[in-house]
């Protein structure tokens, strides 16, 4: 319980820096909001007294105070490019952001670990050399490149399923599945091929500890073996290095959606650099760490509920 | 991250018994692996080096619209795109900008995580505590998010690539620095330095940067791999290298509307981009391995 409440402590002043960073970062830009809002139309004296009414000539710790006080009471303010309440937009796509990645993490583990655990079985055999083939090219090709390979194979040449756009499931779910499918995919391939990576490395490990010995001398079946000696031990340091490589699927979302016109979080936060729309990039990077963090916490904490050997210090 | 460990059955003995940097580095160098990663790695930068040397700058903006998405043929090695450019050239030519931008990238990089990796490991204490947790927070952002906010906010040109993907990789170097430098702090010849009175600096510089340059090297070419795909996305996204300069990002986006026409518009900058990373990956696998026998984690 102590271990918890440390645990929490430090992400909410982790948070809070994360917040002066995303603030500050977007504090270099030359220019400010007041231009963008005017456009090229503004004259001088307007742009004074927008920028005045904004604040903008406040001391910038004031204006960091005024930006992160309003966030906490859920008022992020409005898009310049869109022009809706900023916290209303990121709900919305969040929402949808969040289908593609949970498939795209039950994708990438679903494949990694049978495939980590033949390369293990079979280390260095031809099994292993395809399995550790398949991980790196997920490596060493951006997955965008994916993105548009998978695009031209399952939707224009094989017509199984669309090539890009988003359906909500609650207007149709199959087709929304259907959607989601080959970005969830591609979001998780770069996930998939580091854990089959270490799934992998863990696996060959634990397959030459004693107990494993002792379990086949003493006749345990083989798949019984690796499926229940081996892999619940191989699995904990997979989950433990989880959380970081959620990264892949957290940084994959903007450019992804953008390949695949899947109007979320990341096509969101893509439009707002684009068009440089300051509150807009500032507040969806700050709620991309923040998610990201949280679920860092989550994948930490069942790690060490699933493992009793961890102590939660 | 992922947990490599030194495979022992897997590598010849040698490798595990000599314990002399120089010759672990030339025995690791002639695994299969380690000649592939070598000779990709060294081709990419002598094509890089050399490209913009003896091919004119005209051969790959020449416009030759009669030409537009020929195939791979005599005249157009790899084929033509859109506009008719030669994608030999041009992917010749891109290999320049992917080198300068993720070893320049590499480099700030360097510059920016090394000494604070030093200093939060070395005086512990308040120091640490207050440099991790902005290594902390910065680690909190997803890397390509963080890349491509710096880019935005910036102007989208070569130096702010640079920069931006420079800043965005320093948290993962400072936090393995650290860790290094908090295991060779504690070592007894450190204690010595200490003993006889050598200043802080002198400590650093001479007893602690010397034994943490395995890790460093490693994860720099990990990172130079890693600089490419980043670079390539910010590109991709119209965040990075600016056209017309060849980059690689920008020929797989140009060519994604004409995938059905012409594929190999998009596959030769793909499988140029796929060689470099595959050969850095494979190079920092084997150097780690050479490097430091121990249990080793990277991102």
């Amino acid at each position: 319980m102590a271990y918890l409440a440390n645990r929490v402590a430090l992400l909410i002043l982790t948070l809070f820096l994360v917040s002066v960073i995303a603030f500050s970062i977007t504090n270099l830009l030359p220019g400010n909001v007041a231009k963008m809002m005017l456009g090229l139309k503004g004259t001088p004296e307007m742009l004074a007294n927008l920028e005045n009414a904004l604040g903008l000539n406040d001391p910038l710790p004031q204006q960091y105070w005024r930006w992160f006080s309003g966030m906490l009471q859920g008022d992020m303010g409005n898009s310049i490019r869109f022009k809706e309440p900023i916290a209303k937009l990121l709900g919305q796509k969040l929402a949808v952001s969040s289908i593609l990645m949970v498939m795209s993490l039950l994708i990438a583990f679903v494949l990694a670990i049978p495939l980590g655990i033949i390369s293990a079985v079979k280390h260095n055999r031809w099994p292993d050399t395809l399995c550790s083939s398949v991980a790196l090219a997920g490596i060493s090709l951006p997955d965008f490149f994916w993105g548009i390979i998978f695009m031209l194979l399952f939707a224009r040449t094989l017509g199984w399923l669309p090539s890009s756009g988003y359906v909500s499931p609650a207007d149709d779910f199959w087709l929304a599945l259907k959607h989601a499918t080959l970005p969830a995919l591609t979001l998780g391939l770069g996930l998939m091929a580091h854990l089959t990576r270490m799934m992998r490395s863990a696996m060959l490990e634990v397959l030459r500890a004693d107990y494993i010995r002792t379990a086949r001398a003493k006749g345990v079946r083989s798949t019984s073996v690796i499926l229940r000696h081996a892999l619940r031990n191989a699995l904990s340091p997979v989950i433990t290095v989880l959380g970081l490589q959620l990264g892949y699927i957290f940084g994959g979302i903007i450019v992804i959606e953008m390949v695949f016109n899947y109007s979320g979080m990341g096509f969101l936060t893509y439009q707002a650099m684009l068009n440089r729309d300051i509150p807009l990039i500032q507040a969806s990077i700050f709620v991309i760490a923040a998610v990201f963090m949280v679920t860092n916490l989550i994948v930490d904490l069942s790690y060490r509920l699933l493992d009793p050997r961890v102590q939660l210090e | 991250m992922t947990v490599e460990s030194t495979t022992k059955n897997s590598k010849p003995a040698d490798l595990r018994d000599d314990n002399r940097t120089s010759r672990r580095l030339l025995i690791a160098l002639r695994y299969p692996k380690g000649i592939i990663g070598l000779s990709l790695v060294g081709s990419f930068a002598f094509l890089a080096t050399l490209a913009p040397l003896i091919i004119p700058e005209s051969l790959s903006t020449a416009i030759d619209i009669t030409a537009r998405h020929s195939p791979p043929s005599f005249e157009h090695l790899l084929g033509t795109d859109k506009l008719g450019r030669d994608l030999l050239f041009r992917v010749l030519l891109g290999a320049k900008s992917s080198l300068l931008i993720s070893v320049s990238a590499v480099v700030l990089m360097i510059c920016l995580g090394l000494p604070v990796g030093l200093i939060a490991g070395y005086f512990r204490g308040w120091t640490d505590l207050l440099l991790m947790r902005i290594v902390d927070s910065m680690l909190s952002f997803p890397v390509l998010v963080f890349a491509l906010a710096i880019a935005a906010i910036l102007e989208p040109n070569l130096r702010n690539t640079v920069i931006a993907i420079g800043i965005a990789f320093s948290p993962y170097l400072a936090r393995v620095v650290r860790a290094e430098t908090l295991r060779v702090s504690a070592l007894p010849f450190v204690e010595a330095a200490r003993a006889v009175g050598s200043s802080h600096l002198r400590i650093i510089v001479t007893n602690i940067l010397p034994n943490i340059m395995g890790p460093v090297i490693v994860q720099a070419t990990i990172s130079i791999a890693f600089a490419i795909l980043t670079e390539a996305g910010l590109s991709f996204l119209g965040l990075g290298t600016q056209p017309p300069t060849p980059s690689w990002g920008l020929m797989i986006q140009s060519a994604r509307s004409y995938l059905d026409v012409a594929p190999w518009t998009a596959l030769v900058p793909g499988m140029a981009i796929a060689f470099s990373v595959l050969g850095l990956n494979m190079l920092g696998d084997v150097l780690r391995d050479a490097l430091d026998p121990r249990l080793r984690i990277d991102r």
